[in-house]
């Protein structure tokens, strides 16, 4: 082991508080406290590495600086691309640096230190949200999020690809939130705070999965940062300051678990940051030794207040390293190279040190692919960061394909729009400039620019802009060098100078307009103008909140009608134990998914056994239906029993009125049931008869005689379907005049449970679907005459299967649906599978594959369209995601059909009326996202080209 | 953080005689678009010995400002000759640009400036009475000091929420009435709350 104290890395003596290398290793930043400001410092990696680099005075040390925090910086780490830098510091702010494309060597005007800027880093990006100093800032896997926290107890999660964007602030903790780390798997993310507990969050849910403290409760006094680390392989976390029978220690978290049985113990103070080697290791092979499989191992460093350090195998009992007396104050933050070889300690002494292993002493890093394959193990998957660095190197071969990576890429990049690709940004530069050099700018700017008098008689100046943000050509800041070359000596001239000096830095009090007594009046009129603004507005809130009440008014009833028929039919239950007493006039807002609204007056029980009506109902007799058609048209039904007995026969009228067009006809039996469509009204009457009326009010047929007493009449478009107390089914098509179901029983779906139906309906396709008591639901299919199980809320697949990473935008609202409605709410993906962690990956995703196929078989089943295409996207980008190529064929294969014509072919060029094809080109694009598939997708692209050409 | 980054001030015409007007090619960035005009002055300091003999020689305003690299030339006409004391005319003095947003200073940028007779004879035996035709000004280019203030970039109603950038001497001459009435200023806090070791 190599030890050197880069004497050049400082901050002026003052404290540095993080340090990182950056992704590529040819670089580091550090931050910390500046003159009077906070300072971020990047530096060149190249001269601490080698020594003839750090003497060649050719070879740049610092690289950019950067003053713009206003307060010390705590924390500066760079995203995994490389492409940005976050610093977080006591100034409440996170910045977001990049790297300016096209801007040369250059100062900071007027900074007193003539070291150029080598390279040109700039703040893209301010997050403003906490309220207290930020402590730690975290960049995710893949840089999805970027996470910040802070002394005001929280944890920001920002989303990295559209900066500002919050993903949610995680809250929870009661003390100052000092260090933060990302599990490698992407899982969780994992935070310590003052308020001695060590937090566990999902990413899934941003819930916290695990608190734990019982370390940490003898935990006492403070240290400035608690850099926690999570092991490469997902299988640790090691914590900062953690205490075991009153000695420091750092806490090891096993992620099976979480138990806490383990710790690093040894550092006399309590320990700061701890951070694991990027690598995970195996024992190197001695030359002439057997080998033998030995179990691969992490690295970690450890950093203490007692100014040591402490590097550990997770292979070996005791540190393979201790330095004392490294620094002169406590550590703050650590980091190592990617090959895992080196490490750069920072300390609050405002020195660095950097530590050079040799792979005799660390063991044999392992590579990518065995890295990859231990994360198979473990989870099943390989992480996918690494997966795209190795496809990265794969020849994109189709320019569709190249396309959709484009975008891919695009999309990931945040900023995208203002990416800095050198063919993005010179056209755009010569724009600006119209061609012209900016010397010749320069020479005519005076005459050139646009000045204007104000109404105030004020000169105004239009500058010119010569660059967009982010850019700025070389010429920009090379050739405004300052070339005047004037000196002024002289000693008996400097000494009026310090009268002077005190004016470059004071605000002049006699310069108009500055003096703080104007800038007050100036204000101040200002102020009043908001304040009286800001009464006025409340004012405006009210409006729109009561807008926006009518508003919710209106949601809940949309809601409603999504939600469907099962929150629909239990409503009209609880109705039916209340028992309306005679003579009762019930307004029923029931507002349903279809176009359909039953009225049951009671209850019947439908089970296999059930024979008897219940005929011990008090009748009703006069009841209103609402029957919501559309928002802007509600129709009603009223039944009203006993309306008028003529000649002993007591009449029922069945009253049916939408937009103040309305109808009523007679019956001369009670009615039990009453329902409507958009299309027909159907009636049900206590003789077991049943009447179906045009929405104009004309009888369509003859009373159907039906075999039972009625348990449940639905009518949807113009199907009618009947379940009857003897548990039968019928399903008719009133228009054409036909049975679609015929007296179909539901033996086969009741028999060997004691469950009742709970729920039934008929789908606006005329398919009817049955709930259960014990929540399996099933579908009639009248052309295979079976019966389908389409959801089951017991279902462990509903509960286990994950395709969350599927789900584009569009897709989390979720599809309407049939299919939705009885799968209800609880189909939310992969609610149980987060608090399965532990299930291995292939168990997952063979659950998952099941589901999203059931899923796919019932929306066909129920011929429900929207949600067949809405869970085929889902499929194709699951299968695309997880590299399922035989089913993505097959599936591809179908959706395709032959491409040529031939005779025998039974292949359907629709399915559910949408055309295969059509769903083809959407899923393209899918798989176009994964290189891996390149062949597959031009494959197709071609066919699906070359039938388009036919 | 400031919004707008000076890059770079070029003096231009220097040296010249002291009746030229003064010309500063200055070139800015700008972080995002900025809703209000920037505000830019020049200050001819007649004495060392005391502001009462500074010249605000021209203000300007600049904009519209969207985010972006901009630059202009500010001129503005050479100092008041009569407004000056007469033992100050000639040797060093400085010269300043302000540029001030929402009325709040953020940059000063100074230059010190010599003003000498080119002909030897009146260097060796300067008149009584300058005499401001044989004066030539020149401006230590080369030495710009720049002097940077934090300010509330934002509209002045955020200017109490977001105490960072505050200047704190406006922030306290605020009427009462319009101090927001909850959580003491921020600004009172210390820096850095922590023990460090």
């Amino acid at each position: 082991m190599k030890l050197l104290k880069p004497s050049w890395v400082n901050h002026n003596g003052k404290p540095i508080f993080s340090v990182d290398i950056h992704p590529d290793g040819t670089k580091f930043a550090t931050g910390g406290q500046g003159e009077d400001s906070g300072k971020v410092v990047i530096w060149n990696m190249a001269p601490v590495l080698r020594e003839e680099d750090e003497k060649n005075e050719n070879i740049p040390k610092l690289l950019c600086q950067m003053d713009n925090h206003l307060a010390c910086v705590n924390c500066v780490r760079w995203s995994n691309n490389g492409l940005y830098l976050a610093s977080g510091g006591d100034d409440k702010l996170v910045m977001v640096w990049k790297r300016a494309a096209f801007i040369g060597p250059s100062t900071v005007f007027g900074s007193s230190s003539k070291l150029a800027n080598v390279e040109q880093w700039r703040c893209v990006m301010i997050l403003r949200n906490h309220t207290g100093d930020v402590m730690d800032v975290a960049w995710s896997p893949h840089d999805v999020w970027l996470a910040s926290c802070s002394v005001d107890n929280t944890i920001v999660i920002w989303n990295a690809r559209k900066f500002p964007e919050i993903v949610m602030t995680l809250k929870g903790h009661t003390g100052l939130v000092k260090g933060l780390t990302w599990d490698p798997v992407g899982k969780y993310i994992a935070s310590q705070a003052d308020d001695h507990s060590l937090k566990v969050w999902r990413t899934m849910d941003w819930q916290m999965e695990t608190n734990i403290t019982k370390p940490f409760s003898e935990c006492g006094g403070t240290t400035h940062v608690l850099r926690l680390s999570w092991s490469p392989d997902g299988q640790y976390l090691v914590s900062a300051h953690a205490m075991n029978n009153s000695g420091p220690t750092a806490q090891i978290i096993e992620r099976d678990g979480w138990k806490t049985n383990m710790d690093f113990v040894g550092h006399r103070k309590a320990v700061t940051v701890v951070k694991f080697n990027p690598k995970i290791f195996k024992k190197k092979q001695k030359n002439g030794s057997t080998p033998k499989p030995s179990c691969p191992y992490c690295c970690c460093a450890v950093g203490s207040k007692d100014r040591s350090l402490s590097v550990w195998l997770t292979s070996l009992k005791r540190p393979l390293v201790v330095i004392h007396d490294l620094f002169d104050k406590s550590i703050m933050d650590i980091t190592w190279t990617l090959n895992g070889l080196g490490l750069l300690v920072c300390s609050m002494d405002g020195t660095v040190a950097f530590l050079d292993f040799s792979q005799d002493e660390l063991g044999d890093p392992l590579n990518e692919e065995e890295k990859n394959a231990i994360h198979q193990n473990i989870y099943g998957k390989s992480l996918a960061i690494t997966m795209e660095s190795h496809l990265s190197s794969t020849i994109i071969e189709n320019p569709e394909m190249l396309k959709y990576q484009q975008e891919r890429q695009g999309n990931q990049n945040p900023n995208g729009a203002q990416g800095s690709g050198p063919e993005n940004q010179t056209p755009k530069l010569t724009n600006v400039l119209n061609g012209e050099s900016l010397e010749d700018i320069r020479k005519n700017l005076l005459k050139k620019q646009v000045e204007t008098r104000t109404a105030d008689g004020r000169r105004r100046i239009t500058p010119l802009c010569i660059a967009q943000l982010d850019t700025g050509g070389p010429a920009a800041v090379n050739s405004i060098g300052m070339k005047s070359n004037l000196l002024l000596t002289s000693a008996s001239k400097m000494e009026p100078m310090k009268a002077l000096d005190s004016r470059f830095t004071e605000r002049s009090k006699a310069t108009p307009g500055v003096t703080s007594v104007p800038l007050t009046i100036g204000i101040t009129p200002l102020d009043r103008v908001k304040d009286s603004s800001s009464v006025k507005e409340p004012k405006v809130k009210d409006e729109t909140s009561s807008d926006s009440e009518d508003k919710i008014m209106a949601k809940p009833l949309s809601m409603a009608k999504r939600k469907g028929e099962m929150e629909g039919a239990e409503v009209v239950e609880k109705r039916k134990k209340g028992r309306p007493r005679k003579d009762a006039k019930m307004m029923m807002p029931i507002s349903q998914p279809f176009p359909q609204v039953t009225f049951l007056l009671w209850k019947t029980t439908v089970s296999k056994s059930t024979n008897r009506a219940c005929s011990d109902l008090q009748l009703i007799i006069k009841t209103r239906t609402k029957i919501h058609k559309t928002t802007d048209a509600i129709a009603y039904l009223e039944v009203e029993n006993e309306v008028s007995v003529v000649s002993g026969a007591r009449l029922s009228q069945l009253k049916w009125s939408r937009d103040g067009r309305e109808w009523d006809t007679l019956l001369t039996s009670r009615i039990t049931i009453a329902t409507g469509s958009s299309d027909i009204v159907a009636v049900a009457c206590e003789d077991r008869t049943l009447s179906v009326f045009t929405t104009c009010g004309r009888r369509l047929i003859p009373s159907i005689m039906l075999p039972a007493p009625l348990a449940a009449l639905h009518c949807s478009g113009h199907f009618v379907m009947v379940l009857m107390a003897s548990a039968t089914l019928s399903v008719w098509d009133v228009q054409k005049q036909t049975a679609l179901v015929k007296n179909e029983s539901l033996n086969p779906i009741l028999s060997g449970t004691d469950a009742t139906v709970s729920q039934s309906f008929l789908t606006q396709q005329g398919v009817a679907v049955v709930s259960l008591s014990n929540g399996k639901t099933y579908c009639f299919n009248s052309s295979l005459e079976t019966w389908n199980l389409i959801a089951d809320k017991q279902d462990s697949l509903v509960q286990c299967a994950d395709f969350r990473n599927c789900l584009t935008s569009q897709d989390a609202l979720g599809s309407m649906g049939p299919l939705a409605l009885t799968q209800g709410r609880n189909l939310s993906a992969g609610r149980l599978a987060s608090r399965l962690s532990s299930t291995p990956h292939h168990l997952q995703q063979g659950m998952t594959l099941a589901f999203l196929e059931n899923q796919l078989s019932s929306a066909l089943m129920l011929l429900s369209a929207s949600e067949y295409r809405h869970w085929l996207l889902i499929y194709a980008r699951f299968l695309v995601n997880e590299g399922y190529e035989m089913r993505l064929r097959e599936l591809c294969q179908d959706l395709l059909g032959p491409v040529h014509k031939s005779s025998s072919s039974s292949w359907e060029p629709t399915v559910l009326g949408l055309r295969k094809r059509d769903l083809l080109t959407e899923v393209l694009p899918v798989i176009g996202q994964n290189l891996r598939f390149q062949r597959l997708f031009t494959e197709y692209q071609d066919q699906l080209e070359l039938l388009r050409l036919k | 953080m400031a919004k707008v980054q000076v890059l770079n001030v070029a003096v231009l015409d220097n040296p010249s005689p002291f009746g030229n007007p003064f010309q500063f090619e200055i070139t800015f960035e700008c972080m995002e678009d900025l809703p209000e005009d920037l505000e830019w002055k020049i200050i001819y300091v007649g004495s060392a010995e005391s502001e009462e003999y500074d010249q605000v020689l021209d203000s300007v305003l600049v904009g519209p400002v969207p985010a972006g690299r901009h630059m202009f030339v500010f001129q503005a006409d050479a100092p008041n000759t009569g407004l000056i004391p007469e033992s100050d005319a000639v040797g060093v003095t400085v010269v300043l640009i302000t540029c001030t947003y929402r009325g709040q200073e953020f940059i000063r940028i100074g230059y010190y400036v010599n003003n000498e007779y080119t002909d030897p004879e009146l260097r060796e035996n300067p008149p009584v009475k300058p005499n401001y035709t044989q004066l030539q000004r020149n401006i230590l280019a080369s030495n710009p000091r720049v002097t940077r203030f934090h300010i509330n970039w934002e509209a002045t109603l955020d200017k109490m929420e977001d105490s960072e950038n505050v200047d704190p001497a406006p922030n306290t001459m605020l009427p009462p009435t319009s101090m927001p009435s909850k959580a003491p200023p921020l600004g009172l806090m210390p820096d850095n709350s922590m023990d460090c070791l």
